[in-house]
């Protein structure tokens, strides 16, 4: 039994000597996921999937049960499974703390996947950043193979042969999306590709894909372990199980943590348990949820706030990574938008337009209002800027950069004014 | 003028199967042994031989993705990252600190050879800023007085391992 308020997810890492040991692994209730799956009928899986109600992890929360039918209706002999590890998401650590201290049981859900869609072969991609726990991942990968969960006839199944292999990625954060993602994976840059055909029926070598977030996938053997009503139970009513936080910037107690869905955000603010409240002294001002292409909340209208989806959807704010990065009073929201433009301005692929020039456009136009230097009609001219680059641009990142930029604007407005001169600019030697 | 020999660079290609699939890894691993830190033409070539890819990608890739160089690199490269996590816990003086510390700018390496900083976008270690990561280890929670240590440490070959 899986109760409220205890950790799902971090259970195993506290408890693990040997994060990479089967043995061990077992001892915890591991492989008992897959073990379940097995005896089960494909579409029951899926139904208990479909219960579970878990949205993906990686930021975009799409219901998890939905994609995975998806998959299984699309008609081919090849079908892939692909782990998203490129966690590049500023304020996110969280995949880091799986990958690392528990990386079979993001073997057992990709284990799963294979089992559910007759896939041949998985593959992680793994940030370049992380390498050091690439090699703590592949030695799970090896003693996974050892115990009879990869490899050929896995767990004696006929015809049940999986492999997982590693790619490392090189240090771009557009390639988190995840045709991006494939494309890399394809030994090519990692530019994203356009959308249609969704990548459940076109994706990695034109073949039908699956691309899950480390964190879904680790979600997987707890659904099919305890029951997907068990996990929905530990969320709420827009989605289930537990969601792991990454807390940085001015709160005391920095760090990763497990929380239930509809967990008060004020507790996990200001609690000892969890945030312990400014690490700084002074009050928090403002609060960047899911990373740097996320909403920005002002702290002054999250008193009733609650951690869950349908609790931050309805104040305009996202869970995205699970990054919730606090800033306290003495951070100006346009020096610090400034910041989060130049990382999209520096990420851009630069494969479409809107993106490549909007975020530079973007940039340029902050940091007039940051030097003081902006003047009447740029407010108009980056709201514009703004639109133009989220409907334009043809992937995530082009289209989520006006997220901080759009909460930020309207939570502080006369942050912005304050950067518009007031007194008309000289005319400079002209014609005349 | 890659002080990995041709049989170094060619163990790390056939470790990784000669699957173009794992370019990156095999670009990764041959530029992090190399003393150098950068993939060089002579280098290029031969990946692009083994991987039975053209010439053409290989550049395409190596001046797509930040970590990897095509340039020599200073024995320590410090990479502090500058996402709005680390920034406002005390990231911003680290740029100033290492151009007091090393007098020279970002991307340049000291005349010893030794050092080199600049910016790069997140390492995954916001819990802990500010960070400077040199290689693969991750040197958290700095102070002025940390750096300074680093740096002596470092001169003083305390970290082998880097």
């Amino acid at each position: 039994m899986i109760k409220r308020n205890q950790p799902v997810l971090l259970k195993r890492i506290t408890k693990m000597k040997q994060a990479t040991d089967v043995t061990e692994y077992r001892k915890y209730d591991g492989f008992s996921g897959l073990l379940n799956a097995i005896e089960m009928e494909k579409a029951a899986i899926l139904d208990e999937l479909d219960l579970a109600h878990l949205r993906g992890r990686g930021g975009a929360a799409f219901p998890l049960g939905k994609k995975w039918r998806h998959l299984y209706s699309s008609k081919s002999d090849t079908k892939y499974i692909v782990c998203n590890a490129d966690e590049g998401e500023p304020g996110t650590f969280k995949d880091k703390a799986l990958l690392e201290h528990d990386p079979l049981s993001v073997i057992e859900g990709m284990v799963i996947a294979g089992y559910l869609f007759s896939a041949k072969a998985g593959y992680i991609y793994m940030r370049g950043e992380y390498r050091r726990i690439q090699k703590i991942f592949q030695e799970a990968l090896d003693n996974a193979e050892q115990a009879g969960f990869l490899g050929e006839n896995i767990l004696g199944i006929p015809g049940f042969d999986y492999k997982i292999t590693i790619i490392s990625g090189a240090g771009a954060y557009v390639c988190g999306e995840n045709s991006a993602l494939l494309n890399s994976i394809e030994g090519k840059t990692g530019r994203p590709r356009v959308k249609p055909p969704h990548l459940a029926d076109v994706g990695l070598y034109l073949q039908p894909t699956l691309v899950n977030n480390v964190e879904s996938f680790a979600g997987i053997p707890v659904i099919l372990r305890e029951g997907g009503q068990a996990y929905r139970d530990l969320g709420t009513e827009d989605g289930g199980g537990t969601k792991l936080i990454c807390l940085s910037g001015h709160i005391k107690n920095r760090g990763l943590y497990e929380v239930n869905l509809g967990t008060p955000l004020q507790e996990i603010l200001y609690s000892e348990e969890y945030g312990g409240g400014s690490s700084t002294g002074r009050t928090l001002k403002f609060i960047h949820f899911g990373g740097q292409s996320g909403p920005i909340g002002a702290l002054r209208n999250l008193d009733d706030c609650i951690y869950s989806y349908e609790g931050l959807w309805d104040k305009d704010l996202s869970i995205g990574s699970g990054a919730i990065v606090v800033m306290d009073e003495q951070v100006s929201i346009v020096d610090y938008l400034v910041n989060v433009a130049a990382f999209f301005a520096h990420e851009s692929c630069g494969k479409c337009t809107p993106c490549r020039l909007g975020t530079t456009r973007i940039l340029e136009l902050l940091t007039k209002f940051n030097t003081q230097t902006a003047v009447a009609g740029d407010l108009e001219r980056l709201e514009k800027m703004l639109m133009h680059v989220t409907n334009l641009s043809a992937c995530g990142l082009g289209q989520s950069v006006a997220n901080p930029m759009k909460s930020g604007l309207a939570y502080f407005p006369e942050e912005f004014e304050a950067g518009i001169q007031k007194v008309a600019a000289p005319v400079k030697g002209g014609l005349w | 003028m890659n002080s990995l020999s041709l049989s170094e660079k060619e163990a790390i290609i056939l470790a990784n199967d000669s699957d173009p699939q794992r370019i990156l890894n095999i670009l990764i691993a041959i530029q992090y042994d190399s003393e150098e830190g950068y993939i060089d033409e002579e280098t290029a070539k031969l990946v692009a031989e083994r991987l039975h890819l053209s010439q053409a990608r290989v550049y395409e890739i190596l001046s797509f993705y930040a970590i990897l160089k095509t340039e020599p690199q200073a024995k320590y490269v410090l990479k502090i990252c500058n996402s709005t996590p680390c920034l406002y816990t005390g990231g911003g003086m680290l740029s100033e600190m290492l151009e007091t510390i090393l007098e020279v700018p970002a991307d340049e390496p000291t005349p010893d050879g030794l050092f080199m900083y600049h910016s790069i976008p997140c390492i995954g270690a916001c819990d802990q800023g500010p960070v400077i990561k040199i290689k693969d280890t991750v040197f958290g929670d700095l102070t002025e007085a940390k750096v300074y240590q680093l740096i002596d440490d470092l001169q003083n070959g305390c970290y082998q391992e880097l």
